[in-house]
């Protein structure tokens, strides 16, 4: 009766069973996973991923069109059940931001009249891109995104991504029209945090569970933190802006500190990618400063001055 | 039907899997969420290659299989190489057990299927833990396994038909 696969028609291969071909295959693609552990920034792979980002963007946007759709009415369909409870749960956080957004307001008027008083020189402000996500990686042990924005929308590789409730990601690969966000969650991320009172930085390290956890330098102080607390980007090694809130802490195992993320990965539809210039010293001017020094002390070099590196 | 649309419709036929597959590398790159994002996607391409190994090698040939990994590499930004080389040792296994296959009942394929994609996750895991210098958890692999192998009865049974009456017959 199932007399599928008994007969051969020419299909792609006409040598069907050509396990020569097969094997080579399977020891090229061994051969390049070695090659990529070593060279994963090389530029050969990186031209041809941002490349393949670039190519498959359209058909990503036209795909996310219907998904969107299905999306949608089963997600409206899950709020029918709850719309009681999602109310009162709202109502009485309308409540508490009603609250916040007058001491905000209050804070904001004091900030004003300070900043007239003094000379005072405001941090370069971030201008954000907006984008909306088109792909991500349904993959178990890689967690990224990919955004409609790119080169020609001024995203660059390290930038940070937010969406309304927190940090995102950051920026991996730039294409020209499209671009991977890194996620917290990925195994690969790994984002310089501060823990609001509680007096500690770390690095936040994603291990592709939905909680990533902050780990610190070897030889670092017990950190004393208690759930709740906030967790915020600290800037640290000049790659992100200060201050990006990322969640809160959620518990603590001796010098690990679970963060519970503010972003919810499920429902990440529309984010903002950050522009933000670091308030760098002029490499110009204070290379000729040093020249000049160099000259007359005769040591220095002429180099331009390192940003300092901490973290 | 002229000569030249003949040459065409043949090489449509021809390359109907290989497109399947890069469809189906397409719709796993795509934010499907069902659920919330309970429901993890299904790894389509494995279901492609694990069929077009059993019932027409010749319509998915090793470089096809090859070529729909690697894009998977460059959509999901892992290291490439990765689903080559799952999706070929798959199809590499299958290749060797087809004469058990052929012929036998949906069910007995339908099991295969589920022990091919534990091979599969059991290749991918490995070599994510090795490149991770950790041993990582498996809760979210084994999910997006049990979701393939739910969704093969449906899709072998599709393929089935598309094979039968449109790739081979006619």
């Amino acid at each position: 009766m199932d007399y599928l696969g008994q007969d051969r028609r020419e299909g792609l291969g006409r040598k069907a069973h050509s396990r020569f071909v097969l094997i080579l295959l399977i020891l090229v693609s061994v051969l390049l996973l070695l090659s990529s552990l070593y060279s994963a920034q090389a530029s050969v792979f990186k031209k041809a991923r941002e490349g393949v980002i670039d190519a498959a963007s359209p058909v990503l946007s036209l795909l996310s069109g219907p998904i969107n759709y299905v999306n949608g009415v089963a997600g409206s369909i899950g709020d029918y059940f709850n719309v009681m409870e999602q109310n009162k749960a709202l109502r009485e956080e309308n409540a508490e931001l009603r609250q916040w957004m007058n001491e905000a307001l209050e804070l904001r008027e004091t900030v004003a009249s300070y900043d007239a008083l003094q000379g005072y020189v405001a941090p370069p402000t971030a201008q954000p891109i907006s984008a909306f996500v088109i792909g991500e990686a349904n993959d178990a042990f890689a967690r990224s995104m990919i955004v409609n924005a790119g080169r020609a929308n001024n995203v660059e590789v390290g930038q940070a991504v937010v969406d309304a409730s927190g940090l995102v990601g950051r920026i991996v690969e730039a294409g020209g029209s499209a671009s991977r966000v890194l996620l917290l969650t990925d195994i690969q991320s790994r984002i310089p945090v501060y823990i609001e009172g509680a007096d500690v930085e770390g690095i936040l390290v994603g291990n592709t569970r939905s909680n990533p956890v902050i780990s610190f330098t070897a030889g670092s102080d017990e950190a004393v933190t208690e759930p709740g607390q906030r967790v915020l980007t600290s800037g640290a090694g000049g790659a992100l802006p200060r201050g990006l809130p990322i969640g809160v802490v959620a518990s603590q195992r001796r010098n690990d500190i679970v963060v519970d993320l503010y972003a919810n990965y499920a429902r990440t539809r529309m984010v903002r990618v950050i522009n933000y210039a670091f308030p760098a010293i002029e490499p110009e001017a204070p290379a000729d400063a040093a020249a000049a020094a160099g000259a007359q002390t005769g040591e220095q070099t002429a180099d331009a001055p390192q940003p300092p590196a901490e973290g | 039907m002229g000569y030249r649309a003949e040459n065409l419709l043949r090489l449509f036929k021809a390359m109907a899997p290989t497109m399947l597959g890069v469809l189906g590398v397409l719709v796993l790159a795509a934010p499907v969420r069902l659920f919330e994002g309970f429901a993890p996607t299904p790894i389509f391409p494995l279901v492609i290659v694990f069929f077009w190994s059993v019932y027409g090698p010749d319509y998915l040939p090793p470089l096809s299989v090859f070529v729909i990994g690697l894009l998977q590499d460059l959509l999901t930004g892992g290291p490439l190489g990765l689903w080559p080389a799952v999706y070929l040792f798959t199809q590499f296994i299958v290749m060797s057990q087809r004469a058990y296959f052929l012929g036998r009942e949906q069910k007995v394929v339908w099991i295969g299927f589920g022990f091919a994609s534990l091979g599969a996750g059991l290749i991918l895991w490995l070599v994510m833990s090795l490149m991770s210098g950790a041993l990582l958890p498996v809760r979210f692999l084994l999910l997006q396994l049990a979701a393939t192998v739910a969704i093969y009865p449906v899709f072998g049974a599709v393929f089935k038909e598309l094979h039968r009456r449109v790739l081979v017959e006619a």
